[in-house]
């Protein structure tokens, strides 16, 4: 097992220098920071000053061994418009990233769950599809646009909850609805086939035969063995939530670290970007990592050696 | 039932944020955040949304749209021998929020802080030799030549507390900005809020706000700005989208204002390929003749800007005797076939898409789509603002030749010397750096208005510019300014000033 996780945590370290490489590489193709940060009519004397205060008049694989090279030591430059640490900047987002994400989490497996379960028991009654509605809705209805029609009937016309931002309970139930909107689709559509197949097993014909009363055998025998794709969502979506949520960020006005970084794409903030993706393949990693051992867990058959 | 329970819900989840001062409490939004609190480290633009609470400069702008001494009680441009010297004489007993009292010394610490080649905008400066103080309330500013564009810029300088930047460095200066501005810094979480307190201090009784405290709420999404205005979580905002300016003018206790912003929108029309059609003036005429702008004002900005010929009204150069391009097919059609392309021809038209300006995309569509119905055929190219910054500067390869949409700073009341200096001027060292046009008849003139004072002579300058630049569609094609529109409750007494593009908060107050 020890092995096994080295050797993710390994492949781990090259994806986040990978996902690192092609971020540092795109960002500078897609224009100067110098140009945003000076007057439109500033001279090439000044471009090239301000180029020089920032390192970027060096070679671009030495900016980025040289970035390696203090990332490790733990210094990851500072953002060219906030005038601090860019990993600071990103990583005092994150709470607020973290409480939305597990929030959109809990929305999304909270309704997921008895839907995906429900609809498999009674395969093509009314709860079926009623499922398949929902989900059918869930994947054509982009979160933003959720979003938005919350706001404008939850927030608006009914005045039950806040329109916008970060703070309170109430603050948090229109963007997590939002965010567990999309996911909430595929995890019902996941968990219903995994059911569906699971309950035509002999070992749940072997647990019927014996007697075993039917709440039982859906609840906590099948559903444990029909949760190991559903686990595998839950990883990637987490996962997603915590690096993607920039548009609900935006749209909720959530102080968010993909809010953050996105504003940074645009701005070429370079350092504040690089934070970010490192931040968020890092997560990715160790989300992933995390949801492979789970695996074990749920299906003692699974071993990681 | 389910609704009372919900409500109730509701009361319980829903902020309460309770003071004793919560009457005196004003709650704004704005759609976006400057990330500097620094006025020797920022360049306008969103830069200036929240300078003009904490800072001030020699002079200011009014409602009226009147520049007006302000921290400066005199001043004058004067040639002094080979020099050309602007004196100033400080008020006295201004004082800034930390009690320090304002001097001409903190002028000569800003003066070096803002020609410094990392304050972002030491060109302001390119023609100042020197600032010398005489005593505490008098300095001068010694030039190489004349700056017309100096006053423009309020004089340029911003006000700063030397003792208290020295001693806190640029982070502290950012995270606790000291002025002298009606506002005092209270606290700021960025991305969500800031928050200021009245300035007990501040010089200005006339102008001082009301309001004990004022909370700045950072809301982007139009739709989400505009849902916390309606169900009251904020008392103000910015930037109403243009599609719901006529709704919200007939909101009950509701008041609007939709005012003229610092920017001119055009079509910039570059050539560098002597080959490109555009190169010549009767294409580049038929490009104005072939887009509807006023249709174009109307139905995709709603109404939301000024129609400009060259500048809009109260600019400098303003003639109101210029016609604009009727919008013409048919002329349009004749003009291409005189200049040789009876079928027309393939061009780049490069799409500007950036929240700054409302719909802005969606006007370079129609436009395109205006000269496609003449032969003039675009190739669309979305740009970001980032790329498009970049690509729009003359030394940048690639260069964009083609039509793009853009826009240039003008300032209010609106001065263009400064763009036509970038995008008029031929390129050279210091001059037209975004300019792809060459013409040497208007490099003399927008040089000579550049160093003229003579209020008079640089209004003739100015005009004569305009019609030179209308004649030959020079510099590219100028369509409208925007309107930006403010909303506020009638709880909330507030008269606009126009600093920090309407965004400075002088006289603001709960209404009483």
């Amino acid at each position: 097992m020890r092995r096994y996780i080295l050797h993710r945590l390994w492949q781990g370290a090259v994806a986040v220098v990978g996902a690192l490489l092609i971020v540092f590489v795109a960002q500078r193709l897609s224009g100067d920071p110098v140009a945003l940060l000076l007057p439109m009519d500033a001279t090439e004397a000044d471009f090239e000053a301000m180029r020089s205060a920032l390192g970027l008049d060096r070679p671009l694989p030495v900016q980025f061994v040289v970035f390696l090279r203090d990332a490790l030591l733990g210094d990851f430059g500072h953002s060219y418009l906030w005038n601090m640490p860019a990993m600071d900047l990103v990583l005092e987002r994150l709470p607020a990233t973290l409480e939305l994400a597990l929030a959109g989490l809990v929305f999304a497996l909270a309704l997921a769950v008895p839907l995906g379960v429900l609809s498999a028991v009674h395969r093509g009654g009314w709860i079926d599809n009623a499922a398949k509605l929902f989900a059918m809705l869930g994947q054509a209805m982009p979160g933003f646009w959720v979003g938005l029609l919350l706001i404008v009937f939850v927030a608006v016309q009914l005045q039950w909850l806040p329109a916008y931002g970060r703070g309170t309970v109430g603050h948090l139930v229109l963007p997590a609805i939002a965010l567990g909107w999309y996911p909430v689709a595929a995890m019902t559509r996941t968990l219903r086939s995994a059911m569906l197949d699971i309950m035509q097993s002999d070992y749940v014909r072997m647990e019927r035969a014996i007697g075993l009363p039917e709440r039982a055998i859906v609840w906590r025998f099948a559903l444990r063995n029909a949760a190991v794709p559903l686990v595998t969502l839950i990883g990637v979506y987490f996962a997603n939530m915590l690096g993607g949520a920039f548009v609900i960020e935006v749209v909720f006005a959530w102080p968010g670290v993909g809010r953050a970084v996105v504003e940074a794409v645009f701005a070429r903030d370079f350092p504040v970007v690089q934070a970010g993706v490192i931040l968020a393949a890092v997560i990715f990693v160790v989300v992933n990592l995390i949801v492979d051992l789970t695996y074990g867990l749920i299906d003692p058959r699974i071993r990681h050696e | 039932m389910m609704r009372r329970l919900a409500g109730a819900l509701a009361l319980t989840l829903a902020t309460a944020t309770g003071s004793a001062d919560e009457a005196s409490q004003v709650t704004v939004a704005f759609a976006a955040e400057p990330p500097q609190t620094d006025p020797t480290r920022a360049i306008g633009g969103v830069d200036e949304y929240f300078l003009t609470l904490f800072y001030e400069q020699l002079l200011n702008v009014d409602p009226n749209l009147d520049r007006v001494d302000w921290l400066a009680e005199s001043w004058s441009f004067e040639p002094s021998g080979t020099d050309h010297v602007l004196s100033v004489k400080l008020r006295e007993g201004v004082r800034f929020h930390n009690g320090d009292t304002l001097s001409a010394h903190d002028f000569r610490y800003a003066y070096e802080r803002q020609r410094d080649p990392v304050s972002r905008s030491a060109i302001r400066f390119r023609y100042v030799r020197d600032l010398v103080v005489h005593d505490e309330y008098r300095f001068d500013v010694v030039f190489d030549r004349p700056d017309a564009l100096f006053a423009h810029w309020n004089l340029a300088l911003w006000a700063v507390p030397r003792r208290y930047f020295e001693a806190v460095g640029d982070a502290g200066v950012q995270a606790h900005p000291v002025g002298t501005g009606p506002w005092k810094f209270v606290s700021r979480k960025p991305r969500e809020e800031l928050v200021v307190e009245r300035f007990e201090d501040y010089w200005n009784a006339d102008a001082a706000p009301r309001a004990k405290q004022l909370v700045i709420k950072i809301i982007p999404e139009d739709t989400t700005r505009v849902a916390a205005f309606k169900t009251g979580a904020v008392d103000w905002i910015d930037g109403v989208p243009p599609a719901q300016v006529a709704e919200f003018g007939g909101l009950p206790g509701v008041r609007m204002a939709s005012l003229p912003t610092p920017n001119n929108l055009y079509f910039a029309i570059n050539a560098v390929d002597p080959r490109n059609p555009l190169a010549d003036v009767r294409v580049r005429q038929a490009v104005a003749h072939a887009i509807d702008i006023d249709a174009i004002v109307e139905h995709i900005v709603h109404g939301q800007g000024i129609r400009t010929v060259q500048v809009a009204p109260g600019t400098l150069g303003y003639d109101p005797t210029l016609e604009p391009y009727a919008y013409d097919p048919v002329r349009a059609r004749a003009l291409l076939a005189e200049a040789g392309y009876p079928t027309g021809f393939n061009v780049n038209c490069y799409n500007l898409t950036t929240p700054r300006e409302p719909n802005i995309k969606e006007v370079g569509e129609a436009a395109f789509a205006f000269l496609r119905a003449v032969g003039v055929r675009c190739r669309i190219v979305q740009i970001e603002y980032g790329a498009w910054v970049y690509l729009m500067r003359a030394a940048s390869q690639p260069t964009m030749d083609g039509i793009i949409s853009a826009m240039g700073w003008q300032g209010l009341p609106g001065d263009p010397t400064d763009a036509w200096s970038s995008h008029l001027h031929t390129f050279t060292e210091q001059w037209g750096r975004l300019s792809y046009h060459a013409d040497p008849e208007f490099d003399p003139l927008i040089e000579t208005l550049r160093t003229t004072m003579d209020p008079t002579r640089r209004e003739a300058l100015a005009r004569r510019i305009v019609r030179l630049k209308h004649e030959r569609v020079a510099g590219g094609l100028p369509t409208y300014r925007p309107v930006v529109s403010l909303a506020w409750r009638d709880t909330i007494a507030f008269r606009p000033w126009p600093g920090a593009y309407w965004r400075s908060m002088y006289e603001i107050d709960v209404a009483r």
